[in-house]
């Protein structure tokens, strides 16, 4: 269809393994203990797109917003509206969420919609996964974690960032009061939740489904 | 033992709650609220270790982190073991159990104190150096036997049953020291508003309002320390941290805090919780109120135990309820000191006299001592403690404080406690971390910190401010200014209002006259940790030893855990004096992180054992596991080494992999593989100048292998780039290049070439790579694939999509091995499935999995090239013989063309990769192993390269290897020689790198 090669690679009907499939989180959800400091989920097998584009093209952002009904958001932010959000991961870098097996379809209205115009898009969806953290002591986890300051007067809810994480890294999206998600690429995501395991431990963690 | 030394009432201990503890063995009892120095003190003990190098009888001097002697090893079972712990820093708990780190067999006799005694006089400076540098192979004996006889504490053998933790901490105010300054900086910045954090080291806040005998607002100081404190708690933005010593102080206001969360509670933390924490913090704003040390005065035999800081005494006796002695004898400088004086009255003890070295002191507490009876001889000083193990009197003279002389023939008074106090030295060790050079100020006898590279406000005794109100008032301001600093609107408060006191100057006075020359009198200790005296100190000046930083090294003058914090300005004064020329000349010493030692748990953190290092892992570990692989590190991946059966060693199952290979099918997670996703309309031309090779024809549909290559013409990547439209490409990297290649993209797209329209995206971990290589790997493909793979639909170094075992795939028909071979890619969550749909399909064919060992033998016969291992960032595209992969007419100057073509890039004798077949067939060449042409040479040799990969080919039957040898390629048939460690040296012939189906004819099949 044009320069580029795009196709649909999610099968409509396959087993698959989401990142964290080994952990057992579904498992440990029905055993787990009601009140805990900490609350994991994993937001498993969404579709993931990188976005790339001029944002100072009002071509560009009028594209992503005709295709996606959202604004392009603004540096270290993210917009959400039911099932999708679209984060700025960079000045010319965005990560799209949409549910699961949305993600060709999308890809097409966007590519669509900015036709003619220098942009990538790419499906990333099998590369991470969306952890997300709740409770009261989610907060001190992240402390624990990584070296960005994640005090509410500097890391407001809808604010998003990329950092370390332990070790490895991670993108940071604050998402609620005491809810905050963390995008993590797949390869490393059995050292981030035995990380998440240790350091939520002095607080209880539960998993949720 | 009864608490011999506990008065009847007074302190701040809870007499309820007797805690029983052991000592070197005995059994000992204090009370909650102790520290075990003060309950050491209570029992009476009075010899705590034995000096570093005299190996004398040592006491406790002091009641804080400067404590210098009662450092101990702490920890009823092996794995509890910790040392260099500070006995006046650790709280006392139930069945807490502590000995003397110096001494040996034991501290009461020990075999080394008779040679200190005997070769006291002879043990300079220097001595260890001096007297057992020859003979030089020696030393390594000498030392053995002087370290175990020294002793500074040991880890523990068995592994460590606590947990530690780092907490990254950002605040707008961190207040460093909750005495009444950092008390008073904290309350104004949390009123403001401001994200507080207040660090104190002790068990509880409140410095030295917890044994002050002043008031604020006319009531204990303690009731207003209470008070502040219950204010601070109910702000949500402060954050309060006893038992946290503030350790570090590093650039940008980066500080590190090491908190004690349960060495209070008992030897190992309660279970699930962290025993010690790092708070690594970001402070806007530093509020540094580390208070003062008060410095003893250096005369003979001061390192007696019972010697000690007239303030140390006065907290056991109001803190804690220990009086460390009965008669009592003050030598000082100064007014202040004579609270000790008051407090040990009031304690009921009897206080023999005072020695002050000002001719005519008037100050308050001077007078309420003299109305009370105290005996004060002015113009005079303790010149010389009395005793054994114990002090059993003081000899009192007159002093010339001009001309450094004696001036009586003194008395000889009966007491059993000496205390000193020759002023206060500002605990500027924080303040200097960064490299600001504290600044001598005459007036008030002090190093106060210097210059402040950091928003740094310094407040109360550190800062060289000494009365309670005018602290307090420091304090205030202080935290007002950090807070506004820090962009918070401070409010008004008020000030509690302290007592006036006629407070009178101190005089100079360090080290005190003795009648004898300082070499002559009995030792003066300045540094008691290291030993250090000050004849040692005279000594070093004399030797030439005349920056302040050589007589530290020379005398070891607060090293290590002590970090001078008692002698440092007394070592100075002398070394000062001893030259002739002032303090503020002679400079003081640098301090370093850390303030006080820091365990190595803390250190580590959480960052150890299972979560010492990421591990990643593909979608099909899982598989792997249940196959029994064995795992190599590559890079911080875990990939299948090599899948051994039952019984099998390496050697056994590499052979068989590479057989089922070479004749069936065999199946590669390749997953790790950096994969890069190219899009924009310039891609090509992208490609065309990172690689060295050309990208320009290469059609949609096909792939290709390029190199890569730095700025020098040097190889740092390799890997197959396939075009997937006009616009589109995938590139591969090597494993452990992946992030390195995408940095190498992005570094060269934004800052040289940001006019070319391309995108990068990393896909490494979107796409699961099964690589399925072998004769029969065609038919096993087609069972499970909709893709026409016949050889004319799908031809070597093409790609196509379908679907593989129902889900879609890319499937890149490329090969490593040199076998027919197709490689599966498919979005990870599904990877798992498809791959057991293909084993399963494979049964027939006897595919086997096979891993990273048996895919570099297979590579390696074909003369394949890793990264990494045949190259070594020295080597360039033509010295492995890869010419062909250089685009020599490619327009643009691509990256490395140029560095390729230096003068000596082109020389014929380059060190060259090229293939060796050792004579004998069965020996295997070292990897590594350095290579001669005359192995008849002596030694030193001329070394003309080096194996870079060997192997025993199961399929060729013989072993052979890569190697790189200078101007190899001009070589092939002649001999060369690998001279092994033992002796034994290896011929082989040089051949082409290929040796296995040179003409590709069983990948194109």
């Amino acid at each position: 269809m044009s320069n580029v090669n795009v196709y649909k690679q999610r099968p409509d009907a396959a087993r698959a393994e989401s990142p964290l499939f080994h952990a057992g989180l579904d498992e440990l959800a029905r055993k787990g203990k009601s009140s805990a400091g900490v609350i994991l989920r994993e937001k498993k097998l969404l579709g993931h797109l990188v976005i790339r584009g001029d944002a100072k093209d009002p071509a560009f952002s009028g594209g992503v917003h005709s295709a996606l009904g959202l604004e392009l958001p603004v540096a270290l932010t993210l917009v959400a509206k039911g099932d999708t959000s679209l984060q700025w991961l960079g000045p010319d870098e965005w990560l799209l969420i949409v549910p699961s097996g949305q993600e060709f379809e999308i890809e097409q209205r966007l590519r669509k919609a900015l036709d003619g115009q220098h942009i990538s898009v790419v499906n990333v969806s099998g590369g991470q996964t969306i952890v997300e953290l709740s409770g009261t002591n989610a907060r001190d986890v992240l402390m624990k974690s990584t070296t960005y300051d994640v005090h509410p007067s500097n890391f407001p809810v809808g604010k998003a960032v990329g950092s370390t994480f332990a070790k490895a890294g991670a993108v940071i999206r604050h998402t609620g009061e005491d809810t905050w998600e963390l995008l993590i690429r797949r390869s490393f995501s059995d050292y981030i939740w035995l990380w998440l395991q240790d350091a939520s431990a002095e607080y209880g963690l539960a998993v949720k489904a | 033992m009864s608490q011999v030394n506990r008065l009847p009432k007074g302190g701040r201990v809870d007499r309820s709650q007797p805690l029983t503890f052991t000592f070197n063995g005995e059994n000992y009892q204090g009370f909650a609220g102790d520290t075990l120095a003060a309950a050491l003190l209570a029992n009476g003990v009075d010899i705590v270790g034995r000096s570093f190098k005299y190996s004398r009888p040592r006491g406790i001097v002091a009641a804080g982190a400067e404590e210098p002697n009662a450092v101990l090893q702490i920890g009823s079972t092996e794995s509890a073991q910790v040392p260099n712990v500070r006995a006046t820093q650790q709280a006392l708990y139930a069945g807490l159990v502590a000995s003397s780190t110096n001494g040996w067999p034991n501290v009461k006799n020990d075999v080394m104190g008779i040679l200190g005694k005997v070769g006291g006089g002879m043990m300079p400076p220097g001595f260890y150096y001096k007297t057992f540098m020859y003979p030089q192979n020696l030393w390594l004996t000498y030392e053995k036997y002087i370290r175990k006889a020294a002793g500074l504490g040991r880890a523990p053998l068995e592994v460590d049953p606590d947990i530690y933790d780092h907490l990254n901490q950002h605040c707008d105010v961190l207040v460093i020291g909750a005495g009444p300054a950092g008390l008073a900086a904290a309350l104004v910045a949390g009123r403001s508003g401001a994200r507080v954090i207040l660090a104190d080291e002790q068990e509880e806040f409140g410095g030295s309002l917890l044994d002050t005998r002043e008031t604020l607002d006319g009531k204990p100081a303690t009731e207003w320390v209470a008070k502040v404190i219950a204010e601070l708690e109910k702000m949500p933005e402060v954050t309060l941290l006893p038992r946290a010593t503030v350790n570090g102080y590093h650039d940008h206001n980066f500080l590190t805090i090491h908190q004690r969360l349960t060495d209070h509670l008992g030897e190992i933390a309660p279970r699930g919780q962290a025993r010690h924490r790092v708070h690594r913090v970001r402070a806007k704003r530093v509020v540094l109120a580390a208070g003062a040390h008060e410095r003893p005065l250096v005369y003979s035999n001061n390192d007696l135990p019972g010697n000690m800081l007239a303030g140390a005494v006065s907290t056991y006796v109001n803190r804690y309820g220990v009086a460390p002695g009965r008669q009592l004898v003050l030598s000082t400088n100064n007014d202040y000191a004579y609270r000790v004086v008051l407090d040990w009255l009031d304690a009921g003890q009897q206080v023999v006299a005072v020695a002050d070295a000002r001719s005519n002191p008037r100050g308050a507490w001077v007078e309420e001592a003299r109305a009370r009876g105290v005996r004060v001889l002015t113009g005079s000083a303790v010149v010389e403690a009395r005793g054994n193990k114990r002090v059993s009197g003081a000899r009192i003279c007159a002093i010339d404080l001009k001309n450094h002389k004696v001036t009586s023939s003194g008395e000889l008074v009966e007491c059993d406690l000496i205390v000193s106090s020759g002023g206060y030295s500002p605990v500027v060790h924080l303040a200097s971390h960064l490299g600001g050079k504290p600044t001598w100020r005459e007036d008030i006898l002090a190093f106060i910190p210097g210059e402040g590279f950091q928003k740094r406000h310094c407040a109360g005794a550190v800062n060289g401010v000494f009365g309670l109100g005018d602290v307090l008032a420091d304090g205030f301001e202080a935290g007002a200014k950090a807070a506004a600093g820090a962009g918070c609107k401070v409010v008004e408060g008020s000030m509690p209002k302290t007592e006036k006191r006629k407070e009178e100057a101190a005089v100079a006075l360090f080290q005190v006259p003795h009648e004898k020359s300082t070499s002559r009198a009995p030792k003066q200790f300045v540094d008691l940790q290291n030993d250090v005296t000050s004849a040692g100190i005279e000594l070093a000046t004399r030797e030439g030893f005349e920056s302040v930083e050589h007589v530290k090294r020379y005398t070891a003058l607060g090293f290590g855990t002590d970090q001078g914090k008692l002698g440092n300005i007394n070592g100075l004064a002398i070394a000062a004096k001893s030259m002739g020329i002032s303090i503020a000349e002679m400079g003081t010493t640098m301090f370093r992180p850390n303030y006080t030692p820091v365990t190595f748990g803390a250190v580590a953190g959480r960052h150890c054992g299972p979560l010492f290092e990421p591990k990643r892992y593909t979608a099909m570990h899982r598989w792997h596991l249940e196959q029994g692989a064995e795992f190599e590190d590559v890079g911080q991946w875990k990939r299948p080494w090599y899948f051994p059966k039952r019984g099998e060693d390496m050697h056994a199952a590499v052979a068989r992999e590479c057989k089922a290979v070479r004749d069936s099918v065999g199946i590669l997670d390749a997953s790790t593989l950096g994969k890069i996703d190219i899009q924009g309309p310039d891609a090509r031309e992208f490609l065309n100048r990172v690689y060295t090779n050309a990208w320009t024809k290469l059609d949609v549909g096909k792939a290709r292998y390029g190199l890569m290559c730095k700025e020098d013409g040097m190889v740092f990547d390799d890997g197959v780039t396939a075009c997937v439209g006009e616009n589109h490409f995938i590139m591969t990297t090597t494993t452990g290049g992946a992030a390195r290649v995408m940095e190498w993209l992005e570094i060269y797209h934004q800052t040289e070439w940001p006019e070319l329209k391309v995108y990068f995206t990393s896909v490494t971990d979107h796409w699961a790579t099964m690589t399925l290589s072998g004769p029969n790997s065609r038919k096993l493909l087609a069972e499970v694939t909709d893709i026409d793979l016949d050889k004319d639909a799908f031809p070597f170094m093409t790609w196509k999509e379908g679907l593989v075992g129902g889900v879609p795939a890319r499937v890149f028909r490329i090969s490593f091995t040199g076998e027919l071979s197709y490689e599966v890619n498919v979005q990870a969550d599904y990877a798992l499935g498809v791959w057991e749909k293909i084993v399963e399909a494979g049964k027939k064919y006897n595919l086997t999995p096979y891993g990273t060992e048996t895919m570099h033998v297979l590579r390696a016969e074909k003369g394949f090239i890793i990264i990494g291992q045949d190259t070594d960032g020295s080597v360039t595209p033509d010295d492995l013989n890869m010419g062909w992969c250089v685009g020599r007419n490619k327009p643009f100057s691509w990256i490395g063309w140029r560095g390729m073509n230096r003068e000596d890039c082109l020389r014929e004798d380059r060190k060259q990769l090229v293939g060796l077949k050792p004579i004998d067939p069965n020996k295997v060449l070292p990897e590594g192993a350095q290579l001669v042409f005359d192995p008849k040479q002596s030694i030193p040799m001329k070394m003309v390269g080096h194996v870079t990969s060997s192997y025993m080919s199961s399929t060729m039957g013989y072993s052979f290897a890569m190697a790189v040898v200078k101007g190899g390629l001009k070589r092939i048939g002649e001999r060369v020689f690998a001279p092994l460690t033992d002796g034994s040296v290896i011929e082989a012939e040089i051949c082409s790198s290929v040796f296995y189906d040179p003409k590709g004819d069983r990948q194109h099949v």
